[in-house]
């Protein structure tokens, strides 16, 4: 994993895809890269550990993902083996994604995980 | 005074095939006991259509004729209902037979034909009609026949404003005989009318007078023309009060479907604006949503930020450390920075020694405290970022504002499936209707008003007219002015004579129907009832206080002391029949108005259930009154058995 370079898009995988539409539909997102961080965390949160994701589109550049790259230090803070930040937000997002679905095309509970984090 | 005999009913409502109930011959009540829908209003129904071919439902709505015939009888292919009453009036017997079939004409419309036969002979029918109309005018058979319900509208007798109570004065001082004396008021202007014109046409005739019997002539006419229209106003203003009442009574009936379409609208305004107020509380969390990741994390990224705060104060106290012993090393700091005491040369080559041991430890460790650093300024920045208690409110609030929603529009889901869309445009109708009627009224009060001035005015102008006249008016009119003069003072004498009948009328209501409420009630703080100009009655405390606001419960008390003391002083008597008149009363109140019965009417017929008047209860409070009792037994759903018991 460590001898991959880092990756310069981020994407979200065909199976995923739909997941991130439904939860756009909910409404709860302004933009989609607000709710792909967002499961990101989600991931993060049920321990979601390293990992690559593969057959990833390209979706956002990732200066435009994370612009001051504190999304970045965040990984890195997280995982701290992690050499591959970028590749290892866009596993998180796809495993977020994954997640989220429940399989009966339901909108994820996004309100569901803030309360319980806050709960937390 | 109308005394029934017997009542023969076939397949009418529930009571399937022919029936008969035979009503004793003297003075008393006669008890008919039944469960709900057993057919008791049903049995007050079918007097009511034998006598008026009408049958009335709920909320006193016209029941169409087809409804009525006996379903059971229906299935087995009867398609006729029958009535008939065997009656005594005036000393001649009557028997009068209604029968309802369908029409003739419209197979799926249903008609009703009566005949009336009176000592066996069948009367014409339009002698029938007349008969009919003397025996018990339809206008008053709400003082004959009635239930809780219609005991309720005397209510409106205390609102001198409400036409309903208009209208039931009116039927009672119709029942009090008083149209005898405003008709003879009406004869007596008539005389006086045509009076005016003769004397004004004799003036006419006589050279001395002619210029005043020219005025008086035209006055006259002008008068006509202005009687004409204060009576055209009048009819039209009484027929449009009726209607006001009638859409009154109609919208009262539905009233919870008024009440369920208003709280429909403003539902469905609060609906509005808290879509408003939702779409803007969206806007504000996708906002929020921004971060909201971080908040996600935000447990994790504090126990990070505390582990690199941690590393950085190790890394800062090791490279302090290498500073220190380098400077000691070095001699550019002669005492120890810790204690503060000189170090001596032998401590200061110790230090030396463990500085070459060391290395270079400051160089090694600066490029992880500024790792370190960087990390925890990112971190901490991003949890700056983080407000997870607001962004719970905020979906909190909007979670509020979503139940909010889908109760508020299961509430209106549910109205709407109780309002019909037919009866929703009936309602909208009626209230339309209603605003017409009173636009119309007020106009035509208007008019009324104008007329009468103008009548007024112009009596003045007839009455100088008349003096004069009658200043230089020779013998040869003589005749035709005393005629004149005693058509008005018989016009005056009938005029005063309605107002002091009315008066006296009054005063013998409200003392008989205080008897009654008094025998009635059970509260010993009451000393009667006083009545108003529409005959409305009021609660008198013995402290001559009145009662201003009454239970519903008193309300029927009230309304049957005044049935009793109309009946009383009626010139018109007749039975009255009760069906469930004892509403929300209780027992001390129904066992007193039951022993107060016999004394309302020489027959008295009594529709009751059983829990409502037990018959020994009956039995008790009524002892040798009671005459018979009849039980109304099932069958089944759709077929009543009269059983006399």
């Amino acid at each position: 994993m460590n001898e991959k370079t880092d990756k310069k898009t981020i994407g979200v995988v065909p199976e995923q895809a739909g997941t991130l539409q439904r939860l756009m539909e909910a409404g709860h997102f302004e933009q989609e890269l607000d709710a792909a961080k967002f499961a990101m965390a989600h991931a993060i949160e049920r321990g979601v550990g390293r990992g690559t994701s593969e057959g990833a589109g390209t979706k956002w550049h990732f200066g435009s993902f994370d612009s001051d790259g504190g999304l970045k230090a965040v990984i890195e803070a997280l995982y701290p083996e992690e050499t591959n930040p970028y590749r290892q937000i866009e596993y998180l997002i796809n495993e977020g994604l994954r997640l989220f679905d429940k399989g009966n095309g339901q909108a994820p509970d996004v309100v569901g995980a803030i309360l319980a984090a806050a709960k937390a | 005074m109308l005394h029934l005999k017997s009542l023969h009913l076939s397949n009418f409502g529930a009571f399937k095939g022919d029936q008969e109930v035979v009503f004793p011959e003297g003075a008393g009540v006669t008890a008919f006991y039944g469960e709900n829908m057993r057919g008791k209003t049903t049995l007050l129904n079918a007097i009511r259509f034998a006598l008026f071919g009408r049958i009335t439902g709920r909320g006193r709505r016209d029941v169409s004729l087809e409804a009525m015939v006996n379903l059971e009888a229906k299935v087995e292919g009867v398609r006729t209902f029958e009535v008939r009453l065997v009656m005594t009036y005036a000393g001649a017997e009557y028997r009068l037979t209604r029968t309802a079939r369908p029409s003739a004409v419209m197979t799926d419309d249903y008609e009703a034909r009566y005949y009336l036969e009176r000592g066996g002979h069948i009367l014409p029918p339009d002698q029938a009609r007349l008969e009919l109309e003397r025996i018990l005018p339809s206008q008053i058979a709400r003082f004959f026949l009635f239930d809780g319900e219609l005991l309720q509208e005397y209510e409106d007798l205390l609102n001198t404003e409400s036409d309903t109570g208009r209208q039931i004065s009116t039927a009672i001082e119709r029942i009090l005989g008083l149209p005898v004396l405003t008709g003879a008021r009406e004869s007596a202007k008539a005389a006086l009318d045509r009076a005016e014109k003769d004397l004004a046409l004799a003036a006419q005739g006589d050279q001395k007078t002619r210029e005043l019997g020219n005025q008086l002539a035209t006055l006259t006419a002008e008068r006509e023309v202005l009687s004409a229209d204060l009576d055209r106003h009048d009819l039209a203003l009484s027929e449009q009060r009726s209607r006001k009442a009638d859409i009154e009574q109609d919208m009262r009936r539905r009233e919870r479907m008024s009440t369920l379409m208003d709280k429909r609208d403003r539902l469905k305004a609060e609906s509005v604006a808290a879509a408003t107020r939702r779409e803007a509380l969206i806007a504000d969390i996708q906002q929020s949503m921004s971060p909201a990741w971080v908040s996600l994390l935000r447990p994790r990224l504090l126990a990070s930020a505390a582990a690199l705060r941690e590393q950085e104060a190790t890394l800062q106290a090791a490279v302090t450390r290498a500073q220190v012993l380098k400077s000691l090393a070095v001699g550019h700091d002669p005492d120890c920075p810790t204690c503060l005491q000189a170090v001596n040369a032998a401590a200061q080559d110790k230090i030396r020694r463990q500085v070459e041991l060391d290395g270079d430890a400051e160089h090694d460790q600066q490029p992880a405290l500024a790792a370190t650093r960087r990390r925890l300024d990112a971190l901490s920045a991003q949890l700056g970022r983080a407000n997870p208690e607001v962004l719970v409110l905020k979906w909190v609030t909007l979670e509020g504002l979503e139940n909010e929603r889908y109760a508020r529009q299961a509430e209106i889901d549910e109205i709407e499936k109780s309002l019909s869309g037919d009866a929703e445009d009936e309602l909208r109708s009626l209230r339309s209707d209603y605003d017409a009627v009173v636009r119309e009224i007020v106009v035509l009060e208007e008019g009324v008003r104008v007329a009468r001035d103008e009548l007024a005015r112009k009596s003045v102008f007839r009455d100088k007219l008349q003096r004069n006249l009658d200043k230089q008016a020779s013998g040869q009119l003589d005749l035709i002015r005393a005629r004149r003069d005693v058509a008005g003072r018989l016009y005056e004498l009938f005029d005063a004579a309605v107002d002091e009948y009315r008066d006296q009328l009054r005063h013998r209501v409200e003392a008989d129907a205080s008897k009654f409420f008094l025998s009635m009630t059970t509260e010993p703080d009451y000393a009667g009832l006083q009545i108003n100009d529409s005959y409305g009655l009021t609660i008198v405390h013995k402290d001559g206080e009145l009662i201003p606001v009454r239970s519903a419960g008193a309300e029927h008390v009230v309304a049957l002391s005044l049935v009793a003391a109309l009946q009383n002083n009626a010139p018109l008597r007749g039975p009255i029949f009760i069906d469930s008149p004892f509403g929300r009363l209780d027992r001390g109140h129904r066992e007193r108005i039951v022993a107060a019965l016999p004394g309302m009417a020489d027959q008295v017929a009594l529709l009751v259930y059983e829990d409502e008047m037990p018959p020994d209860r009956a039995r008790a409070a009524l002892k040798t009154d009671l005459l018979a009792e009849w039980k109304l037994e099932r069958r089944s759903a759709r077929h009543t058995e009269i059983v006399k018991l």
